[in-house]
């Protein structure tokens, strides 16, 4: 098919979940989808706001593709649960991205709103779909597909996750690796480990961990960006999986999982994310994983206040056996603190399975 | 029973009103002051508004002097302030603490008024038929007091930058708020108000002077508490500025009984519509009102505005980044001012002289 347009989706908030199923609809149309390049070593951040780390990557994000894009994609994230909503800094989002780009760039902002049948993914996207000169069919057409594929894409995230470095996660065109025979086999751990060889002095390898077996099943919880996104985290996902450990995060767990854990508290909490932020972090602390670590950003609200909650609940209950490692980020956090609380956090692991042995 | 509050601006006068018409025991928590700001910092995280820590602060501060049953007004979403009991309470379980917790349903829905009816199921028990029939009137007076608290602190604005003596304005209103706050009955209540009005009129002033006009804009808590601001109203008018602001107790008690016919309410309309150029949504909380204040104020020849939020306030965060552009657009200068803990009163005079002097360099210009 001919294509149409370059549709810019910056690598920021959101993307870091729902990219696949973005970047099919816009393809099905015939649209190419450009992503923005990530900071790398030498991005600069771009401060047009005074917010969370993530926003203010989106705005630099959205920068990058301001001139390479004909239409950027950037819905306007209201609600993405049929009762719960998002941060409301994600209802303003695509506004300051206009602002910051001085209106140069076409924005395709359509509201999602999931708890308004008119603002339902579908109807959202087969506006945006119309603003592309799309009709209903094609629109419809294009969606389920998007869906479809999106759903399998979703299967086999922990083995995803795991097998492949960091970059690769939402690219839809890698098909997610089988998960590791269960023999004694060395498991490869992805490419990325290797990449960079300081890792590989960080540490000297006494109990051959490197390679093999992960020894530790580790919950890392957060907001999809937090975990996902290297320029907010420093890739700690594949420096914890050099250290050894298996990463399990919260798009494993079901929504019954998560309500279990939060439906009996005095008041709802009624950020979506937030929800699985809290439910996650008690189902993880009640059992079956080694560790817990929640990445949050600096300045991110919701974080700020559930993870307070968090601590204290615990504390009242008395409390849970299980490590929990709260890692706050922000543009100035460096790799060498996070690698060193990593591996001091692998240390209470081990001395906790050595104890409970 | 002993029921407290947190502060507010002149909250305290009010509640203090109802309990007390109704025979209600009650604690004042201690004026806020460097220990309320400690206290609420040591308890919360760092990046929690500060709203959330002074009122934790004030709430612990008063359950130490005997308090047991804490009344607080609720919220709903999108925004933090909707979730700080669910927080507060187990910080406040943390620490031993004992207290039961009354809210002030935000909207009076289904699910508001079974929440209030559980919650004061135990409390009904402890109070007398006397106090239960004395409650409306003691609600008539609360409002009344309310009223003339906001009349007289409106008059003060208007004054401030005429008076003659620095800082006189500041104690004429203290003491005409303090006989309001004595008042027994609504007689003695009208009286005090009159004799206030009349005290803080009588400040002597200079009546050739034309002040600057500004408007303060922001989250509603930092606007209408002087604690939390440092007194940003009462230094810029006593730098010589006619200050405005639209965030009042009455503007936000119709606003949630949604009794929107009232003016200052059509105001906030007002604002909403012509934030929509900047902002294609309902943020939440006071974060479109603010830029669309902004926006009018500009038009209605205001020389400038104070836009006042906490530390990483979720929705005012989104208005001060659209309120830069605001103020080339219009322009209109306009003074962000993020609040927390830290001993920033000095700071925030140097702050206002400049953006004061400026202005008048403005107008002058003009």
């Amino acid at each position: 098919m001919e294509e149409k347009g370059r549709i810019g989706i910056p690598k920021a908030l959101m993307f870091y979940r729902y990219f696949p199923l973005w970047k099919i609809f816009f393809e099905e149309l015939g649209w190419r989808v450009i992503v923005s390049n990530g900071l790398g070593k030498r991005g600069r951040l771009i401060y047009f706001e005074d917010s969370c780390l993530p926003m203010k990557l989106l705005v630099t994000h959205s920068m990058d593709l301001k001139d390479r894009a004909d239409h950027l994609f950037l819905p306007r994230l209201v609600s993405l649960h049929r009762s719960y909503i998002m941060c409301p800094k994600f209802r303003g989002a695509p506004d300051i991205v206009r602002l910051a780009t001085e209106g140069t760039v076409s924005i395709l902002d359509e509201t999602i709103d999931l708890r308004m049948r008119e603002h339902s993914m579908l109807q959202s996207f087969l506006r945006t779909g119309k603003r592309l000169g799309a009709d209903e069919k094609e629109g419809k057409r294009a969606f389920q597909k998007a869906e479809r594929l999106f759903t399998n894409f979703q299967k086999g995230w922990e083995d995803r996750i795991n097998q492949l470095p960091t970059r690769q996660f939402f690219e839809i065109d890698i098909p997610t690796p089988l998960p590791p025979p269960p023999s004694p086999s060395p498991v490869k751990g992805g490419g990325e480990l290797m990449e960079s060889p300081s890792f590989l002095d960080v540490k000297p390898v006494e109990d051959g961990c490197r390679g093999e077996k992960p020894l530790f099943r580790v919950a890392f919880v957060g907001h999809p960006y937090n975990l996902f996104d290297t320029d907010v985290n420093k890739d700690v996902l594949s420096f914890a999986k050099s250290l050894g450990m298996r990463i399990i995060t919260p798009e494993g767990l079901s929504e019954k999982e998560i309500d279990a854990q939060v439906s009996d508290l005095s008041k709802e909490i009624y950020w979506s994310s937030g929800r699985e932020i809290v439910g996650s972090l008690f189902h993880f602390l009640s059992g079956g994983v080694d560790g817990v670590v929640f990445l949050t950003s600096f300045k991110c609200g919701i974080d700020a206040l559930l993870q307070e909650f968090v601590r204290r609940r615990l504390k009242v209950r008395g409390g849970s056996s299980i490590p929990l490692l709260i890692l706050s980020l922000d543009e100035h956090s460096g790799r060498e603190g996070l690698t060193t609380r990593l591996e001091a956090f692998r240390d209470v692991m081990e001395e906790r399975k050595r104890s409970n042995a | 029973m002993k029921v407290t509050f947190p502060h507010l601006g002149t909250m305290h006068i009010f509640c203090k009103a109802i309990a007390e018409t109704s025979g209600i025991p009650y604690i004042v928590p201690p004026e806020t002051s460097r220990k309320t700001f400690t206290l609420g910092v040591q308890h919360s995280n760092e990046c929690i508004c500060l709203p959330f820590k002074i009122i934790l602060g004030n709430f612990i501060e008063a359950l130490k002097m005997g308090a047991d049953t804490i009344v607080m007004v609720g919220s709903g979403p999108p925004c933090r302030l909707g979730l700080y009991d669910l927080v507060q309470k187990v910080i406040l379980e943390d620490m031993g603490l004992r207290y039961r917790w009354l809210t002030i349903p935000p909207r009076l829905t289904w699910q508001a008024i079974w929440k209030n009816y559980e919650e004061t199921k135990e409390l009904k028990k402890e109070l007398s038929w006397k106090n239960i029939l004395l409650f409306p009137y003691g609600l008539r007076m609360g409002w009344k007091k309310m009223m003339a608290c906001e009349a007289l602190e409106k008059l003060a604005m208007k004054v401030r930058p005429r008076e003659v003596k620095k800082g006189e304005t500041q104690r004429q209103l203290k003491k005409a708020l303090s006989w309001v706050d004595e008042a027994r009955s609504l007689r003695t209540l009208n009286e005090g108000l009159e004799r206030g009005r009349v005290l803080i009129q009588e400040t002597e002033q200079d009546p050739y002077r034309t002040p600057l006009k500004i408007a303060i804009v922001g989250e509603l808590y930092t606007v209408m508490d002087p604690h939390i601001n440092r007194g940003v109203e009462q230094k810029l008018g006593e730098l010589g500025a006619e200050v405005t602001r639209t965030s009042w107790f009455s503007t936000h008690i119709l606003r949630s009984l949604r009794k929107n016919k009232a003016d200052q309410a059509s105001e906030r309309i007002r604002f909403f519509e012509a934030s929509k150029a900047y902002l294609g949504y309902d943020v939440g909380a006071e974060c479109n009102l603010s830029i669309g204040e902004a926006i009018l104020r500009s038009q209605e020849g205001y020389d400038g505005v104070v836009h006042l939020m906490p530390f990483a306030c979720m929705p005012e965060t989104t208005a001060s980044g659209i309120l830069t552009r605001v103020g080339k657009d219009w322009d209109i200068p306009i003074l962000t001012l993020i609040l927390d803990e830290q001993e920033i009163e000095g700071r925030i005079q140097t702050l206002l002289e400049a953006f004061v002097e400026m202005l008048q360099w403005k107008r002058k210009a003009a």
